[in-house]
């Protein structure tokens, strides 16, 4: 009797693995599925009041990308009065459950300011064709890989976001060393990393000086604001005096690093360029900071699905557009310096930036 | 008394999460919430539909397997709290089998649960051997082997298995993915979870070895005595829950996640220790209380979106409910407890007679 | 390898390695009453956020770390009550904490905070040098005066606890609660208050460590930036072999592999990281495997007078 039922169990379980043998056979029941109460077709009235979630999986008040980020949503949904919703600090194995509680919840736009969250994002865009996606640093192709069309790339341009800054470290470095911090090992980060870095030296060479960049170091996190402390320590200590970063709560910490530094020494020697809003103030080593203007993306988005045309395109950001810019710049930087750094942007402008 | 200690095992949790909830809800209106309404989308989010129906199963997938390993390891007296590590092993060798082997279907997919337990297991029978041979505290040693698994992983996925620019694995091919149940986000993993809880149950419970092994658990010298091999039957449940962890792992890569990436499995160790608890000991109310967990879980972020009502909410409930329940059942298991028990079933009984 | 990298290196490792101090101490004094305590990652999580407050709503990070202390004794009771008077396995009830107290902490930071989303800092704890007006970049006048006198407080608890342990009828009393409590009742000792003067002890020390992290180490409070170091303390104890000297050098030697393997990361040094972040994990292991801890038996696990014995 025990025997038999020990065989029992294990038939089931050599069944289910066979089960398992076919593969993804299932067409992911899309629509035909049975949805939830609230993500029925609205009737399109103009009355309608439209509703944006963002999630995200640093802080919304991390001082640095979570909250411009956050930041964007709000005033773009200010401008176009829609309604907001964010989830905030998520892990990476909730971003599928975060998103898809939204679209349950009758959300017209899910907003996800990452490249990582990209898979999560591709898999709920298929079985809610209904919602629109907007994922802000998503890959030019990954609208093509929805096949509902409901995915939207916004994509700041990283090459010109790293020019921005690595031009102005370019002039501001005195120790001819310059270090960039990043937070996760992202495509965008380091495009961003290596146009800073070829910004520099070439800005470097054009006032005779040999500008170089330290290694990307990343902190595998966007919270981790000790880890911001040790790094930017560690740059510190191999010389460099001008800092950019792609990470967070940890850009934080490197600036707090900073200003001790600086504190100690009496004046302000080591600078940092922060993004990607204008932080000017937050920190007294801040001299400039790369702005990104991902509202007003965010805003084309919105306009889109209020005109019904969503989807399925990739939203470029750029110097020339008016998306990224360089915000206001600290006293620290000296008049004729701050002069030359506005020819080099309205070289990028004009493209005509190295060549 | 055997029937009202029953009772009171079966009370205890009962108890212990309407208290969690209580407060859950006290907490909640005192931020202004209707506490009603988080109620509610906290269902809806967990339960609402087929869809959230089958998002909650496949949450609870790995917490059955983490329960499970800890369930059968401390059946025979063995404090693994490695379950973390033991997961992340097997998902690292399935992993590899799975985008490395060149090997696609079914073949691959029986091979990468085999692989995955054989590594859980093998990542136990470290902590089994110090153990057995050195007098080792099994717990720090396997709190401290999860962290190796871990950093070993993201050696794994950052530099060994890592795909193109990003770190992480590459994905595995569609062939080799466990199948849905239904188009439902659960899997077959999740049946494999159920089958693999209902043979630990039918091991631990109707043979001869399984009742060596909880006599063991139970009282390791009167085991002794009776000359069974208590040093064998230790190692064998560090590898079999070693194992399960393991085969917990191959299941989430192949069922859900396909790649591993930074925080993958991550807390499931733990979890998986008051999943065990909570059902105490028993393999199949630990799938219970797997599934009640996932559910708070999934159900949780519905809530937040719906009133705002932080998700860490969600996070001191699950905690309480673990925090009154062991404390409640360490208590009924005092002497005082049991006589006090002893006095009120005796005074019934003489008002009956 | 210059001599700037290697006394940059030290400082490191010794700004890195008081956070543990801290949590080590506590998990020693825990211990040596005989409660395994792995809540304190938790408990060093709560106290964080508490002294970040304290520190943000008061301006003075020294009521920070008292605020710290606090929440981590009361906190810690929990875990003193349920594991002594209704004798909860230790480990679990430790991992409770850990689940709940950092629940508790977040919840606490966004109901305090909204959903505002400004980056909150508070300023940090003065350093002996900048107090004395002290400006050097000579390696000794960084390594003993630019310290908080949280530092300071780190070593001279070391100290004590060394003093107390070995050469007070006091302390000898407290390490035979964790040796032979019921041996230690029959002389007289009263086994239960050691344990909750120990719970005591050790919610302070481990509040005061975290509370460490936003007072005297970073301005910002981030959820989850214990990071660890509450496990890594537990390895401490057992690296540094439960003495308060041992687990000094245990946690400058994890500090010194903390600091060596960020550095390793900024100079692009060719093997993955994640190896030297396994040292302290592996040491641990090693240590137990070599030292073979003479057990009275597995059985002992678990019960309310669990104990590890040297």
């Amino acid at each position: 009797m025990k025997k038999l039922f020990a065989l029992l169990l294990t038939l089931a379980m050599v069944l289910s693995l066979a089960a398992c043998g076919g593969g993804k056979t299932e067409a992911p029941a899309a629509s035909g599925d049975k949805p939830a109460a609230t993500e029925t077709q609205k009737p399109a009235d103009s009355g309608k009041t439209y509703k944006v979630a963002m999630i995200c999986d640093s802080s919304i008040s991390d001082g640095g990308w979570g909250m411009a980020c956050y930041n964007a949503m709000i005033a773009a949904a200010e401008k176009y009065g829609w309604e907001t919703a964010y989830s905030d600090s998520i892990d990476q194995s909730a971003y599928y459950d975060n998103i898809v509680s939204y679209c349950d919840l009758g959300y017209d736009l899910i907003y996800a300011p990452g490249n990582q969250y990209t898979d999560a994002v591709l898999q709920a865009a298929e079985e809610y064709p209904e919602v629109a996606f907007a994922l802000l640093n998503g890959a030019e192709s990954t609208p093509a890989k929805a096949a509902n069309g409901n995915v939207t790339s916004l994509l700041p341009n990283a090459t010109q976001i790293g020019w921005i800054a690595g031009a102005l470290a370019g002039l501001m470095t005195e120790t001819n060393t310059i270090a960039f911090i990043g937070g996760m090992e992202l495509d965008t980060t380091k495009g961003k990393y290596e146009g800073y870095k070829e910004a520099a030296a070439y800005v470097g060479a054009q006032e005779g000086k040999d500008v170089k960049t330290l290694d990307i170091v990343y902190s595998n996190s966007f919270s981790a604001s000790d880890k911001g402390i040790e790094f930017a320590k560690a740059m510190m200590d191999q010389g460099a005096d001008v800092f950019f970063g792609d990470a967070s709560a940890v850009d934080s910490g490197a600036r707090q690093a900073i200003d001790e530094a600086n504190a100690a020494k009496g004046s302000v020697k080591v600078f940092d360029i922060a993004q990607p809003s204008d932080s000017l103030g937050q920190n007294e080593c801040i001299i400039c900071s790369q702005v990104t203007d991902n509202s007003g993306l965010v805003g084309l988005s919105m306009e889109a699905i209020e005109n019904g045309t969503f989807g399925g395109e990739t939203i470029y950001g750029t110097l020339q557009n008016g998306v990224l810019s360089a915000g206001a710049i600290s006293d620290l930087v000296p008049a004729e310096i701050a002069e030359k750094y506005q020819g080099y942007l309205d070289q990028m402008t004009n493209d005509t930036f190295m060549k | 008394m055997k029937n009202s200690n029953k009772l009171v095992s079966f009370l205890v949790p009962v108890i212990s999460i309407l208290l969690a909830f209580i407060i859950g809800c006290v907490i909640m209106a005192v931020l202004g919430a209707n506490p009603f309404v988080a109620l509610q989308s906290l269902w809806i989010g967990a339960f609402g539909s087929l869809r959230n129906v089958g998002t909650t199963l496949a949450r609870s997938t790995p917490l059955i397997f983490t329960g499970l390993c800890a369930c059968f390891a401390y059946r025979c007296g063995v404090f693994n709290l490695g379950g973390e590590g033991q997961f992340l092993m097997g998902s690292i060798v399935c992993c590899y089998i799975a985008t490395r082997s060149g090997i696609e279907g079914l073949p691959a997919i029986l091979l990468c649960l085999i692989g995955g337990a054989v590594a859980g297991g093998l990542w136990a029978l470290v902590a089994g051997l110090l153990k057995v041979y050195r007098g080792q505290n099994e717990m720090i040693i396997t709190i401290m082997l999860n962290y190796v698994a871990t950093l070993f992983m993201g050696v794994v996925y950052t530099n060994w298995l890592r795909e193109g620019s990003v770190p992480q694995t590459e994905s595995v091919p569609d062939a080799t993915k466990l199948s849905r149940l239904f188009g439902l986000r659960a899997t077959t993993a999740f049946v494999i979870a159920i089958v693999a809880g209902l043979l630990v149950y039918y091991f631990l419970f109707y043979t001869s070895k399984g009742f060596q092994l909880r006599a063991v658990g139970l009282n390791m010298t009167a085991a002794q005595f009776n000359g069974f091999a208590v040093k064998r039957y230790i190692l064998m449940s560090f590898i079999v829950s070693g194992a399960i962890a393991g085969l917990g792992g191959s299941a989430e890569l192949l069922g859900t996640q396909f790649r591993l990436i930074n925080g993958f499995g991550a807390g499931y160790g733990f979890d998986g220790v008051a999943m065990a608890l909570i059902g105490q000991l028993h393999p199949l109310a630990t799938i219970l209380v797997a599934i009640f967990f996932a559910a708070l879980r999934v159900g949780s972020t519905t809530m937040q979106a719906a009133t705002g009502v932080p998700t860490s909410v969600s996070d001191i409930i699950q905690a309480l409910v673990i925090v009154f329940t062991v404390a409640g059942l360490a208590m009924v298991k005092l002497p005082q407890f049991k006589a006090f028990l002893v006095r009120l079933t005796d005074k019934k009984k003489k008002e009956a007679v | 390898m210059d001599w700037e990298f290697v006394s940059n290196l030290l400082l490191a490792s010794v700004r890195m390695a008081t956070p543990l101090i801290f949590l080590s101490l506590a998990e020693l004094y825990s211990q040596r009453a005989g409660l395994v305590h792995i809540g304190l990652e938790g408990l060093a999580a709560i106290g964080s956020l508490i002294g970040f407050l304290v520190s943000l709503i008061t301006g003075s990070p020294l009521l920070g770390v008292v605020a710290g202390a606090a929440v981590g004794v009361l906190v810690n009771m929990i875990y003193a009550y349920a594991t002594i008077n209704l004798c909860a396995e230790q480990i679990v009830y430790g991992m409770a904490i850990n689940i709940f107290a950092p629940a508790l902490a977040s919840f606490i930071y966004r109901v305090y905070f909204g959903a505002g989303s400004e980056l909150v800092q508070v300023s940090l704890m003065s350093t002996l040098a900048s107090m004395l007006g002290i400006t050097s970049d000579n390696f000794f006048v960084k390594l003993l005066l630019d310290q908080t006198l949280m530092v300071y407080l780190a070593y001279g608890l070391v100290f004590f606890t060394a003093i107390y342990f070995n050469k007070t009828k006091s302390g000898l009393n407290f390490k035979a609660v964790g040796e032979y409590p019921k041996a230690a009742a029959t002389l007289g000792i009263n086994v239960v208050g050691v344990k909750y003067a120990a719970s005591v002890i050790c919610g302070a020390l481990a509040g005061i460590g975290g509370a460490y992290l936003t007072t005297c180490y970073a301005t910002t409070y981030t959820d989850g930036n214990v990071a660890g170091r509450g496990f890594i303390a537990l390895a401490a104890v057992i690296f540094g072999r439960w003495s308060a000297g041992g687990v000094l050098l245990a946690c400058l030697f994890f500090g010194f592999c903390d600091a060596l393997q960020i550095r390793l990361q900024v100079s692009s040094f060719g093997v993955p990281y994640q190896f030297f972040q396994m040292i302290p994990y592996i040491a641990t292991v090693v240590v137990l495997a070599v030292i073979g801890m003479k057990k009275a038996g597995p059985k002992g696990v678990g019960k309310p007078y669990l104990r590890e014995e040297r």
